[in-house]
C-alpha cells in the first residue's frame, strides 16, 4: 500500500491518525489544525478580550501544559492583546508537587510567563500534610478536594487577575456529562457543559477582583486528551506526566471508564456526549437562561463544581454509589408508605382514588421555582444545593451558609494542636480497593482496537 | 419454572414473604422478600398503575380504545403483552368489556440483521394470545409507502441503488442498501432503530391506534438515555423515556418503566401461563466482542447498565426518574423536524456543522440545508447523505 498524502495539505506524507475523525494528516499539518481549533473557539465564544490578565490554572500536567503553550502561540499569532500569567497550587505534599512544580517552573522560562505559585499554607493556613497529621489520611482527599476547587478562585484574586483558564478537555467534559446523569444531577450537568463559568455575585469593584468574581473558562473544552497527548508529544512539550494520585470517586472513575469504550466504538462519541450535554442543558427545568443560546453564555459555578482528575472526594468517597443506592433505597420505601397512605385517605374521599404520586429524581430540585419534592424522605444534601449565596465567614460562592472549606477549617483550627509535632513524610499511594462493579467492568472490557 | 436461573442476589432462601406474611419468601426485590404470588401481584400492579388513564370507564360503551403493542420477542415485550392480557381478560370478566383493545405488531428485520426472530414465532404469539390481532410487517415497508409527503420525504435523502436497468429498486433492495452504505455497526443499529420506531408510529396510525404501549423497563430506559446521549441524540430524550405525545403525532408510553431488567427475567421465569417458549435469545448476548468492529454503543450501554442493575438498582431507577425531568421545549409552528428521526431540531441546528465542537467556520448558508436535512444523530450515522 502506498503511503497515504496528508488529507490537508495532499503533499506530505501522513503520519498522523487524528483520534477525533480518524483524518490521516503530516506533523506540520496537525500542529496547525489543532491551533487553528482552539483559535476558533476563542474567537467564537469571545473568551478574551484585548488587555486582560489571564491566568492559566497550571500544573505541570498535560492539558494545562499544552493550554500555556498554545495560548502562547495564539496570542503571537493572532494578537490577541491578551497578558498570559501561569498559576500554580501548592497543596503542601512533601515530594508530590516537587516535580510537577519544577515542570511549571521550567515552562514559566520556556513560555517567558511569570508564575505565581500559592501555597495551601498562605491560603488556609494548612498544609495537606499537616491537614493529614491532624487528620490522618482516611479522610483527607474531602480536605483535599474543597480546598483545591477554591485555590484557583483565591490565587487569582490574589493575584489580582478576574480571569482563570484550566486544562478541561472534551473528555473531561463528557465525563461530567455521563457522571451527573448517573448521580441525576441535572443542575450541576446543565452548568459543566457551559465554556465560560463565572460566579454571579460579581458586584464588587472593578479594580478590586475578589475570590467571588473570578471568571472560568476552558479553552480546551472540546479538544480531545488524546489529541492534546499527540500535540504534546510532537511539539516536544516539557510535561510532568504523573498519574493522578486520587483514584476518582465512582460515578467519575465509571464514566470515565464508559467514555474510554465508547471512543474506541465510535471516535466522535467524546464530541457527541459534549454536543448532548450543551442541548440538554436547554431542557432543564429551571435550568440555565444563559443556555438558551448554546451554552457559550455564562453560568454560575457553585463549589465542588468541576471534576477533572483529582478535585473528586477520592478514597474517601469509594463507597459514593452504594451510599446513593441505599439513600435512593430509603427514599423509595419511604415514598412507598407514603403512597399507600395517600391512596387510601383519598380513596376515602371518593375522589381523585389511586392517584400515582411521582416519587421525585432525588437530587433534582428547582431551586428558582422553589418545587418542593414529594414524599415523606429526601435526601439531606440535597435540599439546598441550589439555592446559591456567599459564604458568611469568607464570601466564596456557596449553597450553605458557611462554606465548605470555612467549614472543614473551622474543624480542623478547632483542634490545632499547641506546637507542631515533627513532619511526617506523607507519601499518597493509590488505593483501588474501593472501585465499585460496574468500573471494573467496564475497564475489564478492553476493546481491540481495529 | 423453578428459581433456578435467578441471580444469586434476589434468591431469599428460608425467608417469609414480606407481604403476605404466610408464604415462603421466593425473591428479593429492592430489599423485601417476596413468595411467587406477591411478586407476580407486584409485577402486575406497577405495569397497571402506568395503565390508569386506560380504565374501563374512561372508555365508551360503543368506542374501542386502541393500542399498539409492539412485539420484539424479548422478555420485555412480551412480559408487558403477558400482564395486559390478563389484566383485559380480567376487566372483561367483571365488566363484559376492557377499556381498551391491544394490536401486537412484530417488526421483520430478518434481512438485514442476522440474529432476527424466526417467523414462525408470530404464529406461536397469535396461538397463545388469540384475543388480540397481530400484524407482521417487514422493516422495509417503510420504503412502500405511496404517500408521497414529498417535503418531508427522508428516503430521496438517503443513497440511491445503483440501477442497472430500468427497473426501479425494490423496498428490501432500498433497505439493503441503505444498510450496508452505513460506516459502522453503530451506525447500523441506530439506523434500524429510528426505522423501526418511524415505521411502528406510520403503523399505529393507520391502524386508528391512539398509542404505542413500548416494552422499555427502568433499566433499558436508562441505557437508552446514555446511549442516545452518547450518540449525539440528547436532544431528543424527553420523547424517548417520557410519557406523551410525541413527535410522531401519536402517544408514547412506557408502562415497563418502573420495573428493573432482572425483575421482568424473574416474571418470565415463573409466569402462568408460560411464555418463555415465546422469547427469542440473541445469541451471545450478554457478552461483547472483543473487536469494537461489531460491538455498537447500545451494546456498551446494555452490558454496563446490566451490571449497575445487580448492585445499585435504585441508582438506576434514579438515572430513568431524572431523565423524565428534562422539559421539551413548547412545540411551535415553526418547528423543522429531522427527515429521518422526525425529531424536533431547535433553531435550525441540522448537521454535525456549525456548532462550537465543530470548532471552525460554517460552510453552509442556509442553516436548514446543512446536514441535509438530519438532526445530529442522524448525521452522525449517515455521513454520506451529510455529504452530498
Ligand atoms: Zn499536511
Ligand atoms: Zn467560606
Ligand atoms: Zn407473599
Ligand atoms: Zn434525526
Amino acid at each position: 500500500m502506498p503511503p497515504s498524502l496528508c488529507a490537508l495539505c495532499k503533499t506530505s506524507r501522513a503520519f498522523i491518525l487524528r483520534p477525533k475523525d480518524h483524518q490521516k494528516l503530516c506533523k506540520p499539518c496537525f500542529i496547525s489544525v489543532f491551533e487553528t481549533e482552539i483559535h476558533h473557539t476563542i474567537t467564537s465564544n469571545n473568551l478574551f478580550h484585548r488587555g486582560e490578565r489571564i491566568a492559566i490554572g497550571a500544573s505541570g500536567g498535560k492539558d494545562s501544559t499544552v493550554l500555556a503553550s498554545v495560548l502562547k502561540t495564539l496570542n503571537e499569532r493572532y494578537n490577541y492583546g491578551v497578558e498570559l500569567i501561569l498559576l500554580s497550587i501548592d497543596e503542601g505534599i512533601k515530594g508530590y508537587r516537587d516535580d510537577s512544580l519544577e515542570t511549571v517552573k521550567r515552562n514559566a522560562k520556556q513560555y517567558d510567563m511569570p508564575l505565581m505559585i500559592v501555597g495551601y499554607d498562605e491560603l488556609y493556613g494548612w498544609t495537606m500534610d499537616q491537614v493529614v497529621e491532624q487528620v490522618g489520611k482516611k479522610g483527607n482527599c474531602t480536605y483535599c478536594g474543597v480546598f483545591r476547587r477554591q485555590a484557583l478562585d483565591r490565587g487569582a484574586a490574589k493575584l489580582g487577575v478576574k480571569h482563570v483558564v484550566t486544562g478541561h478537555n472534551a473528555d473531561d467534559v463528557a465525563e461530567t456529562v455521563l457522571m451527573n446523569l448517573l448521580r441525576g444531577d441535572l443542575p450541576r450537568l446543565s452548568r459543566t457543559t457551559s465554556i465560560v463559568t463565572s460566579t454571579p455575585s460579581a458586584v464588587s469593584s472593578p479594580d478590586s477582583p475578589s475570590h467571588t468574581n473570578i471568571k472560568r473558562s476552558k479553552p480546551l473544552k472540546y479538544a480531545y486528551e488524546k489529541e492534546i497527548v499527540l500535540y504534546a508529544y510532537h511539539k516536544s512539550l516539557d510535561y510532568f506526566s504523573t498519574e493522578c494520585i486520587y483514584s476518582p470517586e465512582a460515578f467519575r472513575g465509571s464514566a470515565r471508564a464508559l467514555i474510554k469504550n465508547l471512543e474506541r466504538v465510535r471516535p466522535s462519541a467524546i464530541l457527541d456526549i459534549v454536543r448532548s450535554g450543551e442541548d440538554m442543558a436547554r431542557l432543564v427545568p429551571g435550568g440555565n437562561e444563559a443556555c438558551s443560546n448554546g451554552c457559550s453564555g455564562q453560568t454560575a459555578l457553585p463549589e465542588e463544581e468541576e471534576g477533572g482528575c483529582g478535585s473528586s472526594n477520592g478514597r474517601s468517597a469509594g463507597g459514593e454509589m452504594a451510599s446513593m443506592e441505599h439513600q435512593l433505597a430509603q427514599n423509595d420505601i419511604a415514598t412507598e408508605v407514603g403512597l399507600e397512605i395517600e391512596i387510601t385517605s383519598s380513596s376515602l374521599n371518593g375522589q381523585q382514588s389511586g392517584k400515582k404520586k411521582d416519587p421525585d429524581a432525588v437530587q433534582l430540585v428547582n431551586g428558582k421555582k422553589g418545587r418542593r419534592l414529594k414524599g415523606p424522605a429526601q435526601t439531606p444534601r440535597k435540599t439546598a444545593r441550589q439555592t446559591m449565596g456567599q459564604c458568611k465567614r469568607c464570601g466564596y460562592l456557596s449553597s450553605q451558609e458557611i462554606c465548605k472549606a470555612c467549614v472543614l477549617l473551622e474543624g480542623l483550627n478547632k483542634n490545632r494542636p499547641k506546637n507542631n509535632i515533627e513532619v511526617s513524610s506523607y507519601a499518597p499511594e493509590q488505593e483501588h480497593g474501593h472501585m465499585n462493579n460496574a468500573t471494573n467492568a467496564m475497564q475489564k472490557l478492553q476493546l481491540g482496537v481495529d | 419454572m423453578s428459581g433456578k436461573h435467578l441471580p444469586k442476589e434476589i434468591a431469599a432462601a428460608g425467608q417469609i414473604c414480606r407481604r403476605c406474611r404466610a408464604a415462603e419468601a421466593f425473591l428479593v426485590v429492592r430489599t423485601e422478600p417476596l413468595c411467587r404470588d406477591c411478586f407476580i401481584k407486584y409485577v402486575h400492579t406497577k405495569v397497571i398503575k402506568r395503565m390508569e388513564s386506560f380504565r374501563v370507564r374512561f372508555s365508551a360503551v360503543d368506542q374501542s380504545r386502541k393500542l399498539l403493542l409492539p412485539v420484539s420477542f424479548g422478555v420485555s415485550s412480551l412480559t408487558l403483552l403477558h400482564v395486559l392480557d390478563q389484566h383485559l381478560s380480567k376487566q372483561k370478566e367483571r365488566t363484559g368489556r376492557t377499556g381498551f383493545e391491544l394490536q401486537l405488531l412484530f417488526v421483520d428485520t430478518s434481512s438485514v440483521e442476522r440474529a432476527s426472530p424466526e417467523p414462525q414465532l408470530v404464529s406461536l404469539l397469535k396461538g397463545q394470545f388469540p384475543d388480540h390481532s397481530c400484524t407482521s410487517v417487514f422493516l422495509s415497508s417503510i420504503f412502500e409507502d405511496e404517500s408521497t409527503d414529498s417535503e418531508a420525504d427522508f428516503r430521496e435523502y438517503l443513497p440511491a441503488v445503483a440501477q442497472a436497468d430500468a427497473q426501479p429498486p425494490s423496498a428490501e433492495q432500498r433497505l439493503e442498501h441503505l444498510m450496508k452504505s452505513l460506516p459502522s455497526a453503530t451506525a447500523r443499529s441506530d439506523v434500524m432503530s429510528v426505522l423501526r420506531t418511524r415505521l411502528i408510529a406510520k403503523i399505529a396510525e393507520e391502524k386508528g391506534c391512539e398509542g404505542i404501549l413500548w416494552g422499555d423497563c427502568t433499566t433499558r430506559l436508562a441505557e437508552k438515555t446514555l446511549a442516545e446521549t452518547a450518540k449525539g441524540r440528547g436532544f431528543s430524550l424527553p420523547w424517548q423515556v417520557i410519557d406523551g405525545d410525541s413527535p410522531y403525532g401519536i402517544a408514547f408510553n412506557y408502562p415497563l418503566r418502573d420495573l428493573l431488567k432482572k425483575e421482568l427475567t424473574a416474571y418470565a421465569d415463573m409466569a402462568n401461563p408460560p411464555f418463555s417458549s415465546l422469547i427469542h435469545r440473541s445469541p451471545g448476548s450478554g457478552q461483547l466482542s472483543v473487536s469494537s468492529k461489531h460491538t455498537t454503543i447500545d451494546d456498551l450501554m446494555k452490558q454496563y447498565f446490566e451490571s449497575v442493575e445487580e448492585n445499585y438498582p435504585s441508582i438506576v431507577a434514579n438515572v430513568v426518574r431524572t431523565t423524565s425531568k428534562l422539559q421539551a421545549p413548547p412545540s411551535q409552528r415553526t418547528d423543522q423536524f429531522c427527515r429521518l428521526c422526525n425529531m424536533p431540531v431547535t433553531n435550525g441546528k441540522f448537521g454535525i456543522h456549525g456548532w462550537g465542537g465543530d470548532q471552525q467556520d460554517s460552510t453552509d448558508a442556509l442553516p436548514e440545508l446543512s446536514g441535509n436535512g438530519l438532526c445530529y444523530g442522524c448525521a452522525r450515522s449517515l455521513p454520506q447523505v451529510t455529504a452530498l
